[in-house]
């Protein structure tokens, strides 16, 4: 119960090695390759949406579970917890997409812009881009912060208060969430391609950003589990989370189709431009994508033993992390690189930086706590669990 | 009343009840049901009863439904009577998703349903009159074979310190 995560020198050593020596690699292939600063630019657009998202996706997790007053997931609770710790990281982050707006953004160039037309003028110009970004952040930080607060306080003293104020805060980032993560959505992924609109793009990135978090948090506990530490987690913690990446690997193919079908059925030049240029010029990423995030998590948990079994949800959620890099990359890619976009060594080098500093930042926020919060309310609720 | 072959205890919550399961089990106690207005977690593990396989069946007749659609589908629009719908090609696999995904779910759904009325027996005409009208609303019962050894007197000695409404 006494668990204390001790981040150890190795690994506090080794990650900005790694981080160090692919930036090297991200350099030099991207000289050496001739690319251009389009390629840049639109890899740290790339990963700063997938880890933010992964970050986002995990304060999503943490409010729902406020709202729902459920408490299994205490025992496992500190791992979102510091994995929300990458937000103000990666707002620093995104705020650089400054420098490269003309590299990944048609719309940033004059000529484009004059062609916009409605609403779009309104909304897609640099000064209100940022004010939104910066909007966006603040209130995301700001909720979790308050969270946060409420829970530290609830683990001091016994007032209800606080739990109904968690609750409040929860509920309250869920609506502020709701919006601003569609709009968030439009603002840096989909306006990449400014005469192309579709409706439930928003929802479908949510899902894709909750799926990839679920696939860390599993993956964070079985090597917590593997390190030795969380000696309390039972398999029923392990099928809960397991229930949770089976369903939502499932609405998240719901939402691909959704989107996939009307398009397709629909027929218009105008919507069609989005999906003939991803399933022509990249039909193997296309389909992979389905397959990677929907046939692998389906048919490898659809057994009511195996979502018990935490190496195969491990391995399964490996997979579906990877394969939801795959999905923001058929997002982004394909429209600031064209059909000449590809994965290769600038890409991976790049995510492997991205990968070394959140795994940092995470492991250095868990190691300054206990990993299991002793005085959580939901403590024993959580301990005497059975799904 | 003491010529009957079993002892009903009854709980007014969860929680000392299976308190009281643990306790019979420890002491080698026939239980025979145990009846709860809604469904306990983790109860089945502490009866060892044995996981049903009605999801196994629900997995083969959806596989079978969403099979039966697509061929289906397949077989009216490219060689029954074929039609030009929108443009589309005749082998619109997209088109076909949507229903071939409500078959199989009501395929799986009607199947499972079907197996739970058979393997419990339950058909429509049956005639139930339960012991104790409470078994049907709030109360917790859990009901243990009883022998010469095992008395109203002996269970409540050895669920003592258990709170418990009534033993009869």
């Amino acid at each position: 119960m006494d668990e204390q995560f001790i981040f150890s020198k190795q690994y506090r050593n080794i990650l900005p090695i790694l981080a160090a020596v692919s930036l090297v690699v991200f350099l030099l292939a991207v000289v050496l390759s001739g690319s251009g600063s389009a390629r840049i630019w639109s890899n740290i657009l790339l990963n700063n949406q997938f880890f933010l998202g992964i970050s986002l996706g995990a304060a999503f997790f943490i409010a729902v579970h406020r709202v729902a007053t459920s408490g299994w997931q205490t025992v496992i609770q500190r791992v979102p917890d510091a994995m929300t710790s990458f937000l103000p990281v990666a707002f620093i982050l995104m705020l650089l997409i400054y420098f490269g707006m003309n590299d990944i953004y048609a719309w940033a160039d004059s000529e484009v812009y004059e062609g916009l037309t409605g609403a779009k003028k309104i909304w897609l110009n640099i000064p209100f881009y940022f004010v939104r970004m910066v909007l966006y952040f603040a209130g995301w930080i700001f909720f979790i912060r308050m969270m946060k607060k409420n829970s530290e306080s609830l683990t001091i003293s016994s007032d209800l208060k606080y739990h109904n104020r968690r609750k409040i805060f929860a509920g309250l980032f869920l609506v502020f969430f709701g919006i601003t993560v569609s709009a968030s959505s439009w603002d840096w992924i989909m306006s990449l391609k400014p005469d192309w609109y579709s409706t439930i793009f928003g929802w479908y990135v949510l899902i894709s950003m909750f799926v990839a978090s679920l696939c860390f948090i599993i993956l964070i506990t079985w090597l917590l589990r593997r390190m030795g530490y969380l000696k309390v987690l039972r398999s029923d913690h392990v099928h809960d989370l397991a229930i949770l990446l089976f369903a939502f690997s499932i609405f998240w193919a719901y939402q691909w189709f959704a989107q996939y079908l009307l398009i397709w059925y629909g027929h218009l030049p105008e919507e069609t431009s989005y999906f003939i240029p991803r399933q022509h010029e990249f039909t193997l990423l296309f389909f992979l994508n389905l397959g990677i995030n929907f046939i692998v998590p389906f048919f490898g948990l659809i057994r009511t033993s195996s979502k018990y079994n935490l190496n195969r949800v491990a391995a399964i959620a490996a997979m579906t992390l990877i394969g939801h890099w795959i999905d923001y990359w058929l997002l982004i890619m394909p429209e600031t690189a064209g059909t000449k976009a590809t994965i290769g060594l600038p890409e991976i080098s790049m995510t492997l930086i991205y990968a070394c500093g959140f795994i940092y930042i995470f492991f250095r926020t868990l190691s300054h706590g206990p990993l299991i919060v002793k005085n959580d309310p939901f403590l024993q609720e959580s301990l005497n669990y059975e799904s | 009343m003491d010529n009957k072959d079993y002892i009903s205890v009854y709980f007014d919550d969860e929680d000392p009840m299976l308190q009281a399961l643990r306790r019979l089990k420890e002491n080698n106690l026939t239980i025979i049901d145990v009846l709860t207005p809604f469904p306990v977690h983790g109860i089945d593990k502490l009866l060892s009863v044995k996981r049903t396989r009605i999801p196994v069946g629900g997995f083969i007749f959806g596989a079978l439904g969403g099979i039966l659609a697509f061929w289906f589908m397949t077989w009216v629009f490219t060689v029954s009577y074929p039609l030009i719908i929108g443009g589309k090609p005749f082998f619109a696999l997209p088109s076909f998703v949507p229903i071939t995904f409500e078959m199989t779910v009501l395929f799986a759904g009607l199947s499972m349903a079907a197996g739970m009325f058979l393997r419990s027996k339950l058909k429509p005409d049956i005639r139930f009159k339960p012991a104790d009208e409470r078994i049907t609303d709030n109360m917790f019962v859990i009901v243990i074979g009883s022998n010469a050894n095992t008395t109203r007197e002996s269970i409540r000695t050895v669920l003592s310190g258990i709170s418990i409404i009534e033993i009869r």
